[in-house]
């Protein structure tokens, strides 16, 4: 049997536009702060497990081996895992796996991006695609997630002004979070006025360029119960994935993200949930677009499928409401370094703890999801934390 | 659950030139070969990933179109390591150990033949390797045509200086993998050469000649991965992994120890402690070992703990790595002879070491073959590689 994994420790920095630090040093201070957080030092740490979403956005090839000093992996156990957005959960699952599978007993797990070094994201992106069929065609994030939007909306009947109201909460939120890129306190109409991106997308229901990292340490059953009397332990993950070839999936919908689905579910049966409406007392999701926190709520099964809607109009998914997303501000408040999306899990794990200061939900926190989503619209990686 | 796990399916291309192919095809191919070998179907995988390296398939998030070829869709496959293959052993490994999956499909192709070397393709992505702020700029004053070797010279060259090893004796183990490949049907480019032919030819970077560094080359290999149980089921001729080990050395160059390899030093000594390997030399019978240069194949023997340091000169003198010898290494050709399909070299080792335990490694097999080592390197400019241990029993 697998053994039990605990979060011990995160290791936090603000997120900005452009970061003055070099990659090493950015990461140098999350690790910093993650090992000072944990009480630990770099010789506890057994392996380390690093990445981010495309090399190409720091302008380093095979950048997981120039990090190495920074990361406090230096003659240690280094493996590097890029997977796009998704690689903000399914970095921390392979963290998961070093110590469940009985080879390491405490690992060091570091998202990080520095966009600021490319001169274009979108132009990043492309190179994404497929050079025969896709890639001529332009095609970059917002071209794609207008597409998938215009389906989603039509197919469940969400409006955008329910997109707007996500945009407004999450970038509301921001504005009690010390590391957050983008706090803004808005309207749904400002939001609306906004102008278009990819229709229906407008430009406030995106989330800005970022520099930032974040560190995780995980460790086993035995090490979590030395440091801590009240560890948080990884309770299920779950990965699903995607032909690339999006407008070929021949048996499922643009609008519905099957492979969040099949994830979600996957990490539920290993958690033991049946009903995450009720089991589920927080939620970080990955939310680059307004409308994909939304796909995210029915796909990790927190309202009915096509419910994303009333659950913003009801305000349940709001800091004081039944069931709270992203009250750190998420990727659209708190800036999306895509990889170091792996913030959803850091909050998680904040809110359980009790130390997420003024972003703090009024509710009890015991048990947290949150997922990352990636690759060009294919992936999903889901990983549920809580006490016992 | 089962406490071990094993390699139960291996899946392997030519190493040749394809420009025929597409990446996506070759990696079909190989994967194909995998689930045949296997005896299993594309509904019996639990998860499959891929190793790849996105400057170098031309593409970014360069797994997420080989995700079709290795029969991922629809399944929990959110997983791509920028790693060389053999990392992909130990991810899988792992995989397997912690339960997510109990049959995992691990992949890697290398397209080579896509780059375009006229404008100095790799040499460019050799550079966009380097630590940027210090080692980078200092680089950019070499000219680009001769970056990858005059790295690897430096290496060479203090290696050598360090431990007296000679030019001949890197020779003979060019000479010794080139002629190993002629008895390799998949080393398609594979030739005879003489140890004083690898010395007359074309020096790149001095000491390291044309016939001592190992050709580009495409292919594709795949291997399937299963717990113990699912081993015992489905195959009567399992390869069990019984040490795994991987380690990253300092990004800066100028920190480094150019003589030796530590970080291959720590993740054998990883993958032995695990495996229960005392005396290297002794218990293992073949190693299949990433040999970009010759001078490189020399320094693993030592962090491989085949010799002492400083004492693979006389391994390669006396014979013993010679495939008849009492410890072979690279019986297949090795990279030089069959030539480097970067970031896949390393999960070809693996699958030529496990041909060797099963004993189907037909012309080029070392016989009454019980423990195998495999080795890859993160190729030119990295310090890091890992270590696996395949075992019969």
């Amino acid at each position: 049997m697998a053994r039990k994994v605990a979060i011990v420790g995160v290791g936090m920095q603000k997120f900005a536009r452009r970061k003055e630090e070099t990659l090493n040093e950015m990461i140098f201070e999350v690790a910093r702060n993650a090992l000072n957080e944990a009480g630990l030092t770099r010789d506890d740490i057994g392996a380390v497990v690093c990445g981010n979403a495309v090399d190409a956005f720091c302008g380093i090839h095979n950048s997981s081996k120039c990090i190495t000093e920074g990361s406090g992996g230096l003659m240690k156990p280094m493996m590097m895992n890029s997977t796009s957005g998704s690689t903000a959960i399914s970095l921390p699952i392979l963290g998961y796996t070093h110590v469940a599978s009985g080879l390491y007993d405490v690992v060091m797990v570091i998202a990080y991006e520095k966009m600021s070094e490319n001169l274009g994201a979108q132009a990043v992106f492309n190179t994404c695609y497929d050079e025969v069929y896709v890639r001529p065609l332009g095609l970059n994030v917002p071209l794609q997630c207008g597409l998938e939007a215009r389906r989603y909306l039509y197919k469940y009947g969400i409006t955008e002004v329910q997109m707007a109201k996500v945009s407004v909460k999450n970038r509301g939120n921001a504005l009690s979070n010390p590391y957050a890129q983008l706090p803004m306190k808005i309207t749904v109409g400002d939001v609306l006025n906004s102008p278009y991106i990819s229709w229906p997308v407008k430009l406030l229901d995106t989330s800005p360029v970022t520099d930032g990292a974040r560190a995780v340490i995980f460790a086993s059953e035995d090490v979590a119960r030395e440091i801590t009397d009240d560890p948080v332990w990884v309770r299920g993950v779950g990965r699903g994935a995607n032909s690339c070839y999006f407008m070929g999936r021949r048996l499922d919908d643009l609008g519905r993200l099957d492979y969040a689905y099949l994830a979600a579910n996957q990490a539920y049966d290993m958690a033991g949930i049946k009903n995450p409406k009720v089991e589920i007392d927080y939620a970080e999701l990955y939310d680059p677009f307004t409308y994909k926190e939304m796909q995210h709520c029915e796909a990790m099964g927190l309202c009915e499928e096509g419910g994303a809607g009333r659950m913003i109009d009801e305000g349940i998914s709001l800091k004081e409401g039944k069931l709270p997303v992203n009250a750190s501000g998420g990727l659209q408040g708190e800036g999306n370094p895509i990889a170091a999306g792996m913030s959803r899990l850091c909050w998680c794990y904040k809110m359980i703890k009790k130390e997420a200061g003024a972003c703090q939900v009024p509710k009890e926190v015991n048990t947290a999801i949150c997922n990352g989503w990636g690759g060009m619209y294919q992936y999903n990686a889901v990983m549920i934390i809580g006490r016992d | 659950m089962g406490k071990r796990v094993a390699i139960i399916g291996i899946g392997l291309t030519n190493l040749e030139g394809r420009e025929d192919l597409s990446h996506k095809e070759l990696l079909f191919q190989a994967t194909r070969r995998a689930l045949t070998d296997a005896g299993i179907s594309r509904n019996d995988i639990g998860s499959a990933f891929t190793t790849s390296y996105d400057l170098l398939e031309g593409r970014s998030l360069s797994n997420q179109f080989s995700l079709d070829a290795i029969g991922g869709v629809m399944k929990p496959c959110d997983l791509r390591l920028g790693e060389d293959g053999i990392y992909g052993v130990c991810a899988a490994y792992m995989e397997v150990m912690a339960k997510p999956s109990d049959i995992v499909v691990v992949g890697s192709v290398q397209k080579a033949s896509e780059r375009r070397e006229k404008e100095n393709a790799f040499q460019n992505i050799v550079l966009a390797s380097l630590e940027p702020v210090y080692n980078r700029p200092v680089c950019n004053t070499v000219p680009i045509s001769g970056l990858e070797y005059a790295l690897a010279a430096m290496e060479a060259r203090w290696y050598l200086h360090r431990y007296g090893i000679s030019e001949e004796q890197t020779a003979k183990v060019a000479a010794k993998n080139h002629k190993n490949a002629t008895k390799n049907p998949r080393a398609k480019n594979a030739k005879k050469y003489s140890v004083k032919d690898v010395l007359n030819s074309e020096v790149l970077s001095w000491p390291i000649k044309r016939l001592e560094a190992a050709e580009m080359t495409d292919a594709a290999c795949a291997l399937v991965i299963a717990s113990e149980e699912v081993a015992k089921r489905i195959t009567d001729k399992p390869v069990w992994i019984t040490g795994v080990g991987w380690c990253s050395g300092t990004s800066y160059i100028e920190s480094r120890d150019l003589s030796s390899s530590p970080y291959i030093r720590a993740a054998a000594q990883h993958a032995y402690n695990m495996a229960g390997i005392k005396h290297p030399a002794k218990e293992i019978d073949v190693a299949e070992i990433y040999d970009t240069y010759a001078y490189k194949e020399l320094q693993y023997y030592e962090a491989l703990g085949f010799c002492g340091e400083g004492g693979a000169g006389r391994l390669i003198d006396e014979g013993i790595t010679e495939l008849g010898g009492a410890l072979p290494v690279n019986p297949s050709g090795g990279l030089l002879g069959e030539g480097n399909a970067v970031g896949t070299s390393g999960l070809i080792r693996a699958a030529y070491a496990a041909y060797q335990v099963r004993g189907e490694a037909g012309d080029f097999q070392v016989p009454g073959v019980d423990v195998a080592v495999a080795q890859g390197w993160g190729g030119i400019p990295t310090y890091c590689g890992g270590v696996v241990v395949l075992s019969r029993w």
